[in-house]
């Protein structure tokens, strides 16, 4: 066993998990080790000062103390819970305004688009705008056909009598 | 009264309840936040608050992990970030430690015992202050607190394969630290 492998199981058996062959080979190293066996002692050592708790005595009226700041504390809660709340949806709603503002901002132009699309962002039905056209169109034909008509009972054709 | 029940009534509101959870543990959380300030004012500052941060966290308790588990961790966490606050971690030199120093084997041998074991205590401790974070805390929880291998796996979410190499790792980084003062002058006794 090297010298590692020896650290390694001493640390292990000083907690208590070592038994078996692995303790023997331990040992058996330990003996003809002098390095290991000063680490040994150096972690018995430190390990019984880390594990001192002498000094360990909680302070007295402990609960005396904690009781009127848990009753504060859940007098408040609400208040913290709308406080955390409210202070999550500030960014939420800074989002908010971005993402509609981006999409105003940087709609393209109606130039830019097709008649159709520019239609449709100003919330114009392209078929009842057609039809109103055509309709323009009829009111015209008509008029112009009432023109000539007009015309025609003013200057009646004269067929040539044969 | 059993513990699970105590959690649920305390969860239903019954303040008796809670104040039993708090006379069981409060000596352990106490305990725990002293061995890593070693502060008694500061630990029972960090105990009450930790208190006051399980009571408003308790409804979120599922009874996943043990009540005590649960209540360590938070303690752990919140220990970490008072350090942290603190400026604690820094590395702690050799230098700062000189006035405590036992390496003088005449001195110490005149000093009355207790006063030896105290200083040799704090030396320790002040070495234990300059180890990363991720070492001292497992090594306190260790071999300062004793808890089990299990519980620290637990409380600090490691598998216990990682808490027995960090463990093994902080336990070494201390002792080549503590060498030449646990052994007397001469050199760290690194192993071959």
């Amino acid at each position: 066993m090297n010298c590692r492998k020896a650290e390694k199981r001493l640390l292990r058996s000083l907690d208590g998990r070592l038994a078996g062959p692995e303790a023997e080979a331990l040992g058996k190293h330990l003996e003809t080790c002098p390095a290991c066996r000063r680490a040994a002692t150096e972690y018995r050592s430190m390990l019984a000062l880390l594990r001192d708790r002498s000094e360990a005595e909680p302070m007295p009226r402990f609960w005396e103390r904690l009781e009127p700041r848990l009753r504060e504390e859940k007098e408040i809660m609400p208040l913290l819970v709308w406080e955390r709340w409210s202070l999550r949806a500030i960014p939420a709603f800074l989002a908010l305004v971005g993402i509609i503002g981006g999409f105003l901002f940087f709609t393209p132009p109606a130039a830019e688009m097709s008649p159709s699309a520019a239609l449709l962002l100003q919330n114009q039905d392209p078929l009842s705008d057609t039809h109103a056209l055509f309709e323009a169109d009829r009111s015209e034909t008509r008029t112009l056909m009432l023109m000539f008509a007009s015309l025609d009972e003013k200057t009646p054709l004269r067929r040539p009598t044969p | 009264m059993e513990e699970k029940q105590l959690v649920r009534l305390a969860q239903d509101g019954s303040p008796e309840a809670f104040e039993e959870l708090v006379r069981r543990f409060q000596p352990k959380v106490f305990s725990m936040a002293l061995s890593f300030t070693r502060n008694r004012q500061a630990s029972d500052d960090l105990a009450q608050e930790v208190f006051l941060k399980a009571y408003l966290a308790l409804p979120r308790f599922h009874g996943k992990s043990e009540f005590g588990t649960w209540l360590y961790r938070i303690s752990v966490n919140h220990i970490k970030d008072y350090l942290r606050k603190k400026g604690r971690a820094k590395e702690v030199s050799l230098d700062d430690v000189r006035e405590i120093s036992f390496s003088d084997r005449e001195q110490a041998e005149r000093a009355e015992e207790e006063r030896e074991i105290e200083a040799r205590r704090k030396l320790v401790r002040s070495f234990v202050e300059g180890l990363p974070e991720k070492y001292r805390v497992i090594l306190t929880l260790r071999d300062v607190q004793g808890l089990a291998y299990e519980e620290i796996s637990r409380i600090l979410k490691l598998s216990p394969g990682t808490v027995d190499s960090r463990l093994h790792r902080a336990r070494r980084m201390l002792r080549v630290k503590l060498a030449p003062h646990l052994a007397g002058v001469g050199g760290t006794h690194e192993l071959p």
